[in-house]
């Protein structure tokens, strides 16, 4: 044991530690709230396993689930990893699927050319909308993080009045079911598994991560983010622009944003409806508090997290268990992960020493 | 159109939607002045709307239901202290967990307490009862506005004042300030900082949970899931303009709730109910916005980012 400890890293071993900790602490308080529930908590997680892998339609729904928690969380990390508080990945989104499905449906371009130029808009619409926080940062200094949060409402709710505008209806009405007109086939990505909702969206977004994790490991601009965020004051003596970092990290997380919208759309539901995103950029935000920033473990948490949700879909069908239960749990790790238990151990450790 | 804009009914509706605003600022603003950062007002909210529905339910008292809500903030604010002050989490992550799972755990409860999806509706569910002032009525434009409201709308009205004297005038409010400005000065003086800490996350949880207690009891005898929409996230924008101030947080929470009851009236000329709804935040931006310009051109060397 001491050997393991000692080839690993004081550090390291604690980190292992530390998600060890929280996974069976959410497991105690899951398998309570599954039993209050008046189910077996192995019964209900077996369903979770098989609703995600239980057949290769089951397998392609997951994947279609772990796409947009990807690209969400990958758009946080690299928020977060340079100290650019974010909380508007879920606005950025919105912008970025209708910007895509207005174009899929006005633009009339051969598919090699209409898949790139509909991702390219979206991202420039998430861009867009990042845009505003970032400059109200810059030359005002208005706090990014509620400026977002803020954003945030605004954006849903313009996107449902710009729809209305598309589809020519007077703004009375109910919200239900209110969506823009389908998008050209051209622009539809191209199916993964047959019959599911996987798509090549899944490619591009593990490919992103692997991009990025190769910038921030390999290239000098990679360690310049990464400094930029550690230490602000050290960086800028060190000859970073930080100003303009600031700025570009935003947008990119913003571009990265309006990208998961964008396939949302073309990737599974073909078109724009009013408040489809059922709080995925809150998931993006999740995934990367978890994953510590790191590109790779994010990758790793969002496919658990696209695990998850394709699986609890299938056990809320099958037993008494609601998926509300797998929210709450999710919610819960994060809380737990970011409890310092390395000086919360030392603390009781010599509380212990002195009695 | 001006009397809709400056009409008796507009303010009244302005006052009654600002009051859940203004507690929950002017609670908020002893943990801003604290120097703990915490966006997790709307999770404090929404459990106490919650827990201030189930007490109403099942006591048949709203006052028992207000005073519930107030248990469930002070449990809240207790939650997010431990962790962030013994277990070593930041104050911006917990706040977010908090406020994703709060909306997760309320729904959840309404399902296996109440067996309910969606909202809660029933006879049973009583709210506050409207109260009729004496002398107050006779005054004619400033009566109409603030007669006939409940209990917590009045408590209000003196908790901003009384705030507002705490955090000015005692030892108390100056001891808390000073944690705020340099930590280590306030403990070399002799004042328990994590103490004063705990006291302000506390005071943020009793207003808070007030501010939660009337949203399904102000009237309406509703509870829906996610019943709070972002009237914590205003809270915080309104206490991050005013510094902390809880006087000014409570003008700019009236400001935004005005903006809301201004554009509820709105709705019946035409004006498409998104821009309606998306209004509030609109105002937040602009608000902010302008104070940011203002700070700047009062200290144009500052830099941002």
């Amino acid at each position: 044991m001491k050997g393991y400890i000692k080839l690993l890293g004081l550090d390291t071993v604690w980190n292992i530690l530390k998600y060890v900790f929280s996974f069976l602490a959410v497991m105690v308080i899951g398998s309570v709230l599954i039993l209050w529930q008046g189910e077996n908590p192995v019964t209900a997680m077996t369903y979770i396993l098989e609703g995600s892998f239980g057949s290769i339609r089951n397998f392609g729904n997951t994947l279609r689930w772990i796409t947009p928690c990807i690209l969400t969380g990958i758009a946080a990390t690299v928020a977060f990893k340079s100290g650019v508080m974010n909380l508007g990945i879920e606005g950025q989104l919105y912008f970025g699927a209708y910007a895509a499905a207005l174009f899929g449906f006005y633009v009339h371009l051969p598919r090699f050319l209409h898949v790139p130029s509909c991702l390219l808009a979206a991202g420039i619409a998430g861009m867009a909308f990042a845009l505003i926080p970032a400059l109200m940062k810059l030359f005002f200094n208005v706090n990014e993080m509620i400026t977002t949060l803020m954003l945030n409402y605004i954006a849903v709710l313009l996107t449902e009045y710009f729809t209305y505008i598309v589809m020519g209806i007077s703004a009375a009405g109910d919200s239900l079911a209110l969506s823009t007109p389908p998008i050209q086939d051209t622009a539809r990505l191209t199916n993964l598994v047959v019959k599911t909702n996987a798509s090549t969206g899944f490619v591009i977004a593990v490919t992103l991560v692997v991009i990025i994790f190769m910038v921030y490991r390999y290239t000098i601009v990679g360690y310049e983010l990464k400094q930029v965020g550690e230490n602000r004051r050290f960086s800028k003596v060190g000859g970073v622009n930080v100003t303009w970092t600031f700025l570009a990290i935003f947008l990119l997380s913003g571009f990265l944003a309006g990208l998961c919208g964008s396939i949302e759309v073309q990737g599974t539901y073909g078109k724009f409806t009013a408040s489809f995103s059922n709080n995925l950029g809150w998931d993006g935000i999740m995934i990367a508090m978890i994953g510590n920033t790191n590109p790779l473990t994010v990758l790793v948490v969002a496919i658990v997290w696209g695990i998850l949700k394709a699986g609890s879909l299938h056990m809320e069908r099958m037993c008494d268990v609601n998926r509300l239960t797998v929210l709450l749990i999710q919610a819960l790790f994060v809380l737990f992960i970011t409890v310092d238990y390395r000086t919360l151990f030392n603390y009781f450790k010599r509380k212990g020493a002195i009695e | 159109m001006l009397s809709i804009i400056l009409g008796t009914v507009t303010m009244a509706a302005a006052l009654r939607l600002a009051v859940p605003l203004i507690l929950s600022s002017i609670g908020g603003c002893f943990g801003d002045r604290a120097g703990i950062f915490n966006i997790a007002l709307e999770s404090f909210m929404l459990c106490s709307a919650f827990f201030a529905t189930l007490g109403s339910y099942y006591s048949g008292n709203p006052y028992v239901g207000v005073f519930c809500g107030i248990l469930a903030g002070l449990g809240c604010s207790a939650l997010f202290g431990v962790m962030v002050f013994h277990m070593g989490s930041s104050g911006m992550v917990v706040s977010i967990a908090m406020n994703l799972g709060m909306d997760a755990f309320t729904s959840f409860l309404l399902l296996n307490i109440l067996g309910k999806r969606g909202s809660f509706m029933d006879p049973k569910l009583i709210s506050l009862p409207t109260l009729q002032l004496p002398l107050v009525d006779k005054i004619p434009y400033v009566g109409e506005i603030l007669n006939k409201h409940n209990l917590v709308v009045y408590f209000t009205l003196l908790a901003i004042a009384g705030t507002w004297i705490t955090m000015y005038q005692t030892p108390f409010g100056l001891r808390l300030r000073s944690v705020g400005i340099n930590e280590k000065a306030a403990q070399t003086t002799g004042t328990n900082v994590l103490r004063y800490k705990w006291y302000s996350v506390l005071i943020t949880g009793f207003f808070v949970g007030i501010a939660g207690a009337i949203l399904p009891l102000g009237g309406t005898s509703i509870f829906t899931e996610n019943m709070s929409a972002g009237r914590g996230f205003l809270a915080v924008a309104a206490i991050m303009i005013a510094k902390g101030n809880p006087l000014l947080a409570s003008l700019y929470s009236f400001l935004f709730a005005y903006a809301e009851a201004l554009a509820a009236s709105m709705q019946n000329f035409g004006i498409p109910s998104q821009l309606v709804l998306a209004l509030p935040y609109f105002m937040t931006i602009t608000v902010l916005l302008f104070s940011g310009i203002r700070t700047k051109m009062k200290n144009p060397s500052k830099e941002a980012a």
